[in-house]
């Protein structure tokens, strides 16, 4: 779980981000402006913002230059390439063109904090625990030996846990673009994950989208 | 062959010139050897009449001496005496030659007549007359070998000043013409450049000749032509500009609707989450909705010929005022405008088209609605030929009044769209304002308010 500013004027636009990060158990925090953002920046610490550019007060490229050691993630309806090319330079992390599907960003902010947080990264919820490092589960204290793909989908679900992925997504994700097997490998693989660690209700078959891991409220921890 | 204008100009008359040199100088030098011949003709005369009046005077004084004289003799002696001087004499009796004189023979000739005569190199003048009452015919031979030498030596003269004019003519002529054509030169130089695309050149002016007519003229030219450019420019600019605000416009309602949907569609979200995902999508379509349809009014707006009819101004802006008058109500703001119609129908009436005017209004009241915190003053105002809506909100700096009109411009961006706005009512305003060919004055004092005059030339 990641504290997380959310710099968005676009009122709709800063609730959605907000939701999704907090379904996939972010904590986040909601700025509307350049200058509340550098306050609140101020005043607690995060481990990520999320940078509209096109800010009022304080544009987000005015931003970043006042707050240090915070990964930053650009969102911008200007998709230029100057523009990003500046994002980048000016010390963002990444840098999204709106509009964005969640997925995308939800991917990114994961790959950032990946990258800018520590090593220990482990998750568990019910009574399921999964170590990312060693690629080891274990169901109620007992190891559970998967193969590498069901354990790549596995880290998949939870990265983007209560949220549907449909199978191509989940083929490109966990078996690569140039894969050309057909959708039911997914579904074999699911049933595996299903069967092997006693998960039926909890990865739900979403109609006409796909499959979700649900993990309601504040259930489930650890780093992802 | 290729050949420029001033090259063409420079043959043409060095040859003409040269051509009438040639001819003048060669009837000259006629003229002048007919002249000599006639003046060489006429020497030959006054001596032949010497000659014969000298010899008739001595043939008679030989014929009054003596039957036997011979006037052979007489002959001999003249014919000896006038060698040396180049004349010969011959003398025929009844078609006879009685003498010549040696080297100087000479064909029977008929008494009066005068001929030239060339043997090899030699010409000579001929002369005949009948002497001695008609006893003798004298044939007189001069030899004017050295006018033909004379008339060459002077052809020669001639034909030297002659190459000598046109070798200068030449030179001459070639440094003139070349000095000429060189603003026509330069002016070729600059049309080629604008041609290649550079249109920042401009043709060099000096003097006050038609190349100097032509050089401003087509400077003008090249000015008017990159004014215009620019203002092409300038449009496709603020085209492409309208295109880009106009697709971040969209883009942001679109990112949330396609978020709100993708947020129903993939989490387990319960009643009230899909409420106020609902609650959103709608109000940012409804957003879209918005936008659309200013866009299109202003684009009707522009695209139409307005009806215009006598419209009050009062009692259109007691209308608006009665329209907006709860919203403003509702936010502790208070509306004033003027009563409808005590004034008379006629009274600060304008031109106009009722709708369209009624929208103008409604749009500045609103505006000015926004601008105002709980407590402000709104005053709808109007005088023959103008109206104002004055706000005591927070007022706009010089800067922004110049932006105000451009479409999806806004003075405070959160706080416009946290009110739904489209960023497109002034420009909307500045639309109509301008089909009715009336003026959109803002004054305004940041903290103060704003006032915008809308003012009718008509």
């Amino acid at each position: 779980m990641s504290k997380i500013l959310i710099a968005e004027d676009e009122i709709p636009i800063n609730n959605l981000v907000k939701k999704n990060l907090s379904l996939v158990g972010h904590d986040c925090k909601q700025a509307y402006d350049g200058l509340q953002a550098v306050e609140m920046a101020a005043e607690e610490p995060f481990d990520l913002l999320i940078l509209d550019v096109m800010l009022p007060k304080l544009s987000g490229f005015e931003v970043i230059g006042r707050i240090e050691n915070l990964p930053v993630i650009f969102l911008t309806a200007r998709s230029n390439l100057a523009d990003r090319i500046m994002g980048l330079k000016l010390g963002g992390d990444d840098y999204l063109t709106k509009p964005f599907e969640m997925q995308e960003l939800l991917a990114r902010v994961e790959a950032v904090l990946r990258r800018t947080q520590g090593v220990s990264r482990d998750f568990a919820f019910g009574e399921i625990r999964v170590d990312f490092s060693s690629r080891k589960v274990w169901r109620k204290g007992e190891e559970i030996p998967l193969k590498p793909k069901e354990f790549d989908l596995l880290e998949c679900l939870i990265v983007n846990r209560n949220i549907a992925l449909s199978r191509e997504r989940l083929i490109s994700l966990v078996w690569g673009f140039d894969f050309e097997g057909d959708s039911r490998t997914v579904d074999v693989h699911i049933g595996q994950l299903r069967q092997k660690l006693g998960l039926k209700d909890e990865i739900r078959t979403v109609y006409k989208t796909g499959y979700r891991l649900e993990i309601p409220g504040k259930q489930g921890g650890g780093r992802t | 062959m290729k050949l420029r204008f001033w090259q063409k100009t420079y043959l043409l008359t060095l040859t003409l010139f040269l051509l009438c040199l040639n001819l003048g100088i060669f009837a000259l030098a006629f003229y002048t050897y007919r002249r000599s011949v006639r003046s060489a003709e006429e020497g030959c005369r006054s001596e032949q009449f010497y000659v014969m009046t000298a010899f008739r005077r001595d043939y008679d004084d030989l014929m009054a001496a003596g039957e036997g004289a011979d006037p052979k003799l007489l002959m001999e002696s003249y014919g000896a005496a006038y060698q040396k001087q180049g004349i010969g004499l011959n003398f025929y009796e009844n078609g006879r030659s009685v003498y010549s004189t040696p080297g100087a023979e000479s064909v029977y000739t008929d008494p009066g007549t005068l001929r030239h005569e060339r043997e090899g190199g030699d010409r000579r003048v001929i002369l005949s007359a009948e002497i001695c009452d008609g006893r003798y015919v004298m044939v007189f031979t001069r030899s004017v070998a050295d006018l033909d030498r004379e008339f060459r030596s002077l052809m020669l003269t001639y034909l030297l000043t002659f190459a000598g004019v046109s070798l200068f003519l030449a030179i001459c002529l070639y440094i003139v013409l070349k000095k000429l054509s060189t603003p026509l030169e330069r002016l070729r130089k600059t049309t080629e450049a604008v041609a290649a695309g550079d249109n920042t050149v401009r043709a060099q002016v000096s003097g006050h000749d038609e190349f100097t007519q032509l050089a401003v003229s087509f400077n003008a030219m090249i000015g008017k032509i990159n004014d215009q450019m620019e203002a092409l420019r300038t449009e496709a600019e603020q085209k492409q500009r309208l295109v880009d605000d106009l697709a971040h416009e969209l883009r942001t309602p679109l990112t949330s609707i396609y978020g709100y949907a993708e947020y129903l569609r993939r989490t387990p979200a319960d009643e009230q989450d899909k409420i106020e995902c609902a609650i959103c999508i709608q109000s940012q379509a409804a957003r879209l909705q918005k936008i659309s349809e200013k866009l299109l009014d202003g684009a009707f707006i522009r695209n139409n010929e307005i009806q215009k009819v006598r419209v009050c101004l009062p009692d259109l802006l007691a209308e608006t005022a009665a329209d907006l008058q709860r919203i403003a109500e509702d936010r502790g703001i208070e509306l004033i405008a003027p009563s409808a119609g005590p004034s008379g129908p006629d009274a600060d009436a304008v031109e106009g088209d009722a709708v369209l005017l009624g929208m103008l209004f409604y749009n500045l009241t609103e505006n000015a609605i926004k601008a105002c915190d709980p407590g402000g003053r709104i005053v709808l105002s109007c005088g023959p030929g103008w109206a104002a809506v004055a706000d005591t909100g927070k007022g706009m700096t010089p800067e922004q009044i110049a932006h105000v009109t451009e479409p999806f411009y806004r003075t405070d961006k959160s706080r416009s769209r946290a009110e739904g706005g489209a960023g497109l009512g002034l420009a909307l305003c500045k639309t109509i304002v301008d089909a009715h060919g009336a003026n959109l004055r803002f004054e305004s004092e940041p903290g103060r308010g704003t006032k915008v005059r809308v003012e009718f030339t008509t």
